[in-house]
């Protein structure tokens, strides 16, 4: 076997492991492109993936299949039959036995609905502007927090880094309250700022994360930039962050990706449907007993799609490892 | 240098990009000018968002530029996570002016004083006269001697059969099962099983959803005495009866004989309409997988959407011999002025103008909104309006409220509780965990328990 | 030590001035009668007795989340690090694969729960369907059975691990290629490189997944509610701590037993996470060290 070939080899277990992963992503997309009435699945079928539409004659009647010959539905009677015209002759049949011919057929008005529902430019300005602060707040200050749980010795370090992670060990629905009260008390309901400011001091998650990394970077570096007669944060800006790139990538990413799905805190601390993120316009979509599907995955589709390029585009940084660097080891 | 000037540019990018996508400012242009009027301004949460929103945000549009006094602004905010935002909102003390919730947790909400009451309000509305509304629904918001909301839309459920079905099974097409034994002969005939599996359901009463609070009462059952304020559903024989019935549609894994409509709970599972396709073709009884279904009227407008090939029929739900024909109204609609709203008054006047006629002669906005979001309208004489019992469909919905005795969910404080205890132990009953006696037992403990422990507290607190 | 609690002050301040209080406050609540409007009122341990004595549906949900932690969070270790090597190849259109494998975490719930509930589809769902294609044998009913309803959230979990499999790819981008070249001189094989490289270099990411992966697990929620309705059914199957909580939290207002049910699970969580991190000085490998 030549490397070529085994190298090509691999391609079967990811395309394999690749189908299994793109198919909700597909149905997304499929569904978005469909006529209502053709998004569920009957029961006892698979669902159909390429969005058909019925075929009409020039007068917009139905094209049929009957017992293997065409024909056109002319309507149905009284007891549910159809009449069915074929070949000149007038036949009636059950609905279920003949076909209604099908065409590809693509429904783009799904979108143009999904953007007259929502007020999609303001309702992503408030998402867009709730991510960015906190993926830099988060990235700051989750990893000088880091830096200090991995890369400074001092005393009780690993009795409040326990502390750290007990924060996140207490379910939200206990917290939710009296953090509510605090920021009311604070003036910040109906306001951005309980959505944002909490970023600046770091989210446990990330400085656990952060914290991993920055411990494999080598000492020695730190110890030969101190004899130099940098500061502490000098050794933190200048040595360990640029040397974690691809953890801090990782961190701003997933930050991102919280952010922008987030549902409920944004829904309790807004006050005004102008601050509204997309993950709640999505509501818009969904009333007490009925899903506006089409438009709903068709804004589903628009949301992620950015989310996806995002990550197309910046996925080598997670990789890029210091090793390449060959400053490590 | 170089890298100074690299930075600065960075530093230029990211200020524009930040410019870009800071929001704009949280008040609207309507909104200001409002304030810049002298109107008090209100805020209205929605229970509801979708297009029942819309219909809302219509009608609050009209109220907004009818006057010069009051300006609301209304915030959909969907019944996924309203509970989280209404106690937060409330314990942190930054309620809304009007909220709209569910009947049902209404009495859970007032026992801890959550809203305002309501009373001196109405003295001066005539619309708002307690002998107007349906006595079912005004049960649900008056009570301890307060009025605590005022309703604005309800449902009621009936059976639905395909025509289509019966004639096939050789069934007269427009005569429905009008007693149950009736419902269980036509089940029988309806149910079409084969080696690949089930191929038509006939009736399963837990289809959509877990109905059996409603179908205990309509076999006469008492799940709950008013006069005491306890469950009182333990050895009842018509409930005992009735989670018998439920789980003869179920078959018993170690018996050889059951009856004919009898099912797999497991199988059925996969005609139970999976995640948000209910209102969708997928729908079992669009699709003509079940025959008769109990469905509330909402479906009036929904089936012509979404199956306009289905021949079907609307009737009241059959109910056992010997009972008293009884329909079920679960529940209703509210809205409320939280305890600690900053401008009562105002909120008032947007409740008054909301369910009172017209100066005009037309009806209520809240009829309007219940014709656009196909619910029964709460007064007795805006059901009757042409628009709804005008609809041969429709009508059979109105019509049990009227001719027969409507009963509903009991106003208690741990109602959620006491329903979701009810659906579980039915669960438990049709999959033969426990037996309809040792499932009402139960009942009434668990939810006597949380009754007495809330008394408990009220005790105490109140000197 | 003066510059470990600079660099740590983010934290310490904002826990001081927001965390603090609400910890110390559901501390008290979970000894209260408490319904989130009145004022708490004390009972002592009476939500602890209750819970421990009285209450079924507690114990039974602790037992739903055991089991599924104690499936979930190794398998998804596996799955995770399996996957992640998968990516970690030198294979044309690594970015594409790389991209399609994280996009069930990257899709909105609804849209895979879709799916999911089609896949799982006692009569006619692909999972079904196969077995009785192909092994010849009927399926059990998945989310509607109450034995397999578990197993069912536990395999789509393991089918959205996107956010460890990252975690684990930033891991092996950390592992000095210098350390694969001797081992290629000793002659060692796929398999040896793994066990003796590969594996104890990412022992640190492996700690951080495993210990996010069991307070995840301990806390699972949002996709059993999005996919059974948040009800637990069939038969208390599905229902889960977390679950469970929620809704003695917000639906039946009780806050007080709540807490008291959030500060069991704390401790739980706790015993769990200490015991990995006391054993963690024993495999973990910091390369840094």
């Amino acid at each position: 076997m030549t490397k070529r070939t085994r190298r090509n080899l691999a391609h079967v277990p990811l395309l394999a492991a690749s189908l299994l992963f793109i198919a909700p992503f597909l149905w997304m997309l499929s569904t978005s492109l469909k006529h209502e009435s053709g998004i569920f699945a009957k029961p006892g079928e698979p669902p159909q993936w390429i969005p058909v539409t019925e075929r009409t004659d020039d007068q917009g009647r139905r094209l049929i299949t009957y017992q293997a010959r065409a024909g056109v539905d002319l309507g149905p009677d009284e007891s549910g039959r159809h009449a069915l015209s074929i070949d000149g002759k007038t036949v009636v049949a059950w609905p279920e036995d003949f076909e209604i011919q099908q065409r590809i057929g693509l429904h783009w008005a799904n979108y143009v609905r999904a953007f007259e529902m929502i007020d999609f430019v303001a309702n992503l300005r408030n998402t867009l502007f709730i991510c960015v602060s906190v993926v830099l707040a988060s990235v700051l200050s989750c990893s000088l927090v880091a830096y200090s749980f991995s890369r400074i010795p001092w005393k009780g370090r690993d009795a409040i880094f326990i502390i750290v992670l007990a924060t996140m060990m207490l379910p939200y629905q206990v917290t939710l309250i009296p953090l509510f009260a605090a920021y009311s008390r604070l003036g910040w309901v109906g306001t951005f700022k309980p959505l944002i400011l909490p970023a600046l001091f770091g989210t446990p998650f990330y400085i656990f994360l952060i914290r991993q990394f920055f411990k494999g970077v080598p000492e020695d570096l730190s110890a030969a930039a101190r004899i130099d007669g940098c500061s502490e944060f000098g050794i933190y800006w200048r040595i360990v962050m640029p040397l974690s790139k691809p953890v801090l990538a990782t961190t701003a990413l997933f930050v991102f990706l919280f952010e922008w799905g987030d549902f409920l805190n944004p829904l309790i601390y807004l006050q005004d449907e102008r601050q509204y993120t997309l993950a709640i316009a999505l509501q818009q979509f969904q009333s007490q007993h009925e899903n506006a599907w089409g438009p709903l995955m068709a804004m589903s589709s628009v949301i992620t799609a950015p989310i996806i390029a995002l990550f197309f585009f910046t996925q080598k940084t997670f990789i890029q490892g210091i090793t390449l660097t060959g400053l490590k080891g | 240098m170089q890298r100074w000037i690299r930075w600065i540019l960075a530093g230029a990018c990211g200020l524009l990009v930040y410019a870009l996508i800071w929001p704009r400012s949280a008040t609207s242009d309507a909104e200001r000018e409002a304030r810049k009027q002298g109107r008090t301004v209100i805020v209205y949460w929605d229970r509801h968002s979708g297009h029942e929103h819309e219909a809302r945000r219509a009608l609050i549009h009209e109220f907004n530029t009818s006057q010069d006094k009051v300006y609301v602004r209304a915030l959909p905010i969907g019944y996924n996570s309203l509970m989280e935002k209404l106690l937060t909102s409330i314990a942190g003390s930054a309620p809304p002016d009007v909220c709209a919730i569910d009947g049902g947790i209404m009495a859970q909400l007032v026992a801890q004083g959550c809203f305002a009451t309501l009373e001196s309000f109405m003295a001066g509305c005539p619309s708002l006269r307690e002998e107007r509304f349906f006595p079912h629904i005004w049960k649900t918001v008056a009570f301890d001697g307060h009025v605590w909301g005022i309703p604005t839309t309800t449902d009621t459920y009936c059976l639905l059969w395909n025509k289509r079905a019966f004639r096939k099974a050789g069934l007269d097409p427009d005569r429905p099962p009008r007693t149950l034994a009736e419902l269980e002969e036509y089940a029988a005939r309806l149910t079409i099983k084969d080696e690949s599996g089930i191929r038509q359901i006939g009736f399963l009463p837990w289809q959509p959803w877990d109905l059996s609070h409603m179908w205990g009462l309509l076999f006469g059952g008492t799940w709950y005495d008013e006069s005491t304020g306890l469950a009182v559903c333990a050895g009842d024989p018509n409930l005992i009866r009735m989670f018998a019935w439920q789980r003869s549609f179920a078959i018993d894994p170690t018996s050889d004989t059951h009856p004919p409509f009898a099912l797999d709970p497991e199988k059925v599972m996969s005609f139970q309409q999976g995640f948000g396709a209910y209102m969708s073709a997928n729908n079992p009884f669009y699709s003509g997988k079940i025959a008769m279904i109990t469905e509330g009227e909402w479906q009036v407008t929904f089936i012509p959407k979404y199956a306009p090939d289905l021949d079907w029929g609307v009737a009241a739900i059959p109910t056992p011999d010997g009972a008293s024909p009884r329909a079920y109204g679960p529940t209703c609609i509210a809205d409320c002025i939280p305890a600690g709203c900053r401008h009562p008054e105002a909120a008032w006047a947007y409740l008054e103008w909301f369910n009172s006629p017209r100066p005009d002669g037309r009806p209520s906005p809240a009829s309007d909104y219940n014709y656009a979001i196909h619910n029964i309208p709460v007064r007795t004489d805006e059901a009757r309006q042409a628009r709804f019992i005008g609809d041969p469909r429709f009508r059979p919905f109105v019509d049990v409220l009227f001719e027969r005795e409507t009963v509903s969910a009991p106003v208690t404080p741990v109602t959620q509780f006491f329903m979701d205890e009810i659906e579980r132990q039915r669960e438990r009953v049709i999959y033969r965990k426990t037996s309809p006696e040792q499932a009402l037992r139960e009942i009434q403990n668990t939810v006597n328990d949380h009754l007495q422990l809330g008394r408990a507290l009220a005790a105490r607190t109140t000197p | 030590m003066r510059n470990g609690l600079l660099f740590a002050s983010p934290f310490l301040f904002g826990f001081g001035a927001f965390f603090l209080y609400p910890l110390v406050a559901s501390v008290y609540y979970s000894f209260c009668h408490y319904n989130v409007i009145q004022p708490p009122m004390w009972i002592g341990l009476e939500n602890f007795r209750e819970l421990f004595t009285r209450d079924a549906v507690f114990w039974k949900s602790l037992y739903n989340t055991l089991y599924y932690t104690v499936f979930s969070v190794p398998l998804g270790l596996a799955v995770s690090i399996g996957l992640a090597l998968l990516l970690n190849q030198k294979v044309r259109g690594m970015a594409a694969y790389r991209t399609v494998f994280f996009l069930p975490t990257i899709v909105p719930m609804v849209a895979s729960a879709v799916l999911w509930l089609w896949v799982l589809n006692p009569e006619s769902g692909l999972l079904n369907e196969t077995l009785r294609q192909f092994l010849r044998v009927d399926g059990p009913g998945w989310l509607a059975d109450e034995h397999w309803a578990k197993p069912s959230l536990i395999l789509m979990s393991l089918w959205a691990t996107g956010g460890a499999m990252v975690i684990f790819l930033a891991g092996l981008a950390d592992v000095p290629a210098s350390l694969y070249e001797v081992a290629a001189i000793d002659g060692a094989g796929r398999w040896a490189k793994f066990r003796n490289i590969t594996l104890p270099m990412l022992t640190p990411t492996i700690l951080f997944n495993l210990v996010m992966g069991l307070i995840g697990a301990f806390q699972y929620f949002t996709q059993v509610y999005v996919m059974t309705g948040g009800k637990g059914g069939p038969v208390d199957s599905t229902m889960f701590y977390a679950l469970y909580l929620y809704r003695n939290s917000f639906h039946y207002l009780r806050m007080g037993y709540a807490s008291a049910m959030a500060w069991m699970l704390f401790l739980l969580i706790l015993a769990a996470t200490v015991a990995v991190l006391v054993s963690s000085r024993r495999w973990v490998y910091y390369h840094g060290d």
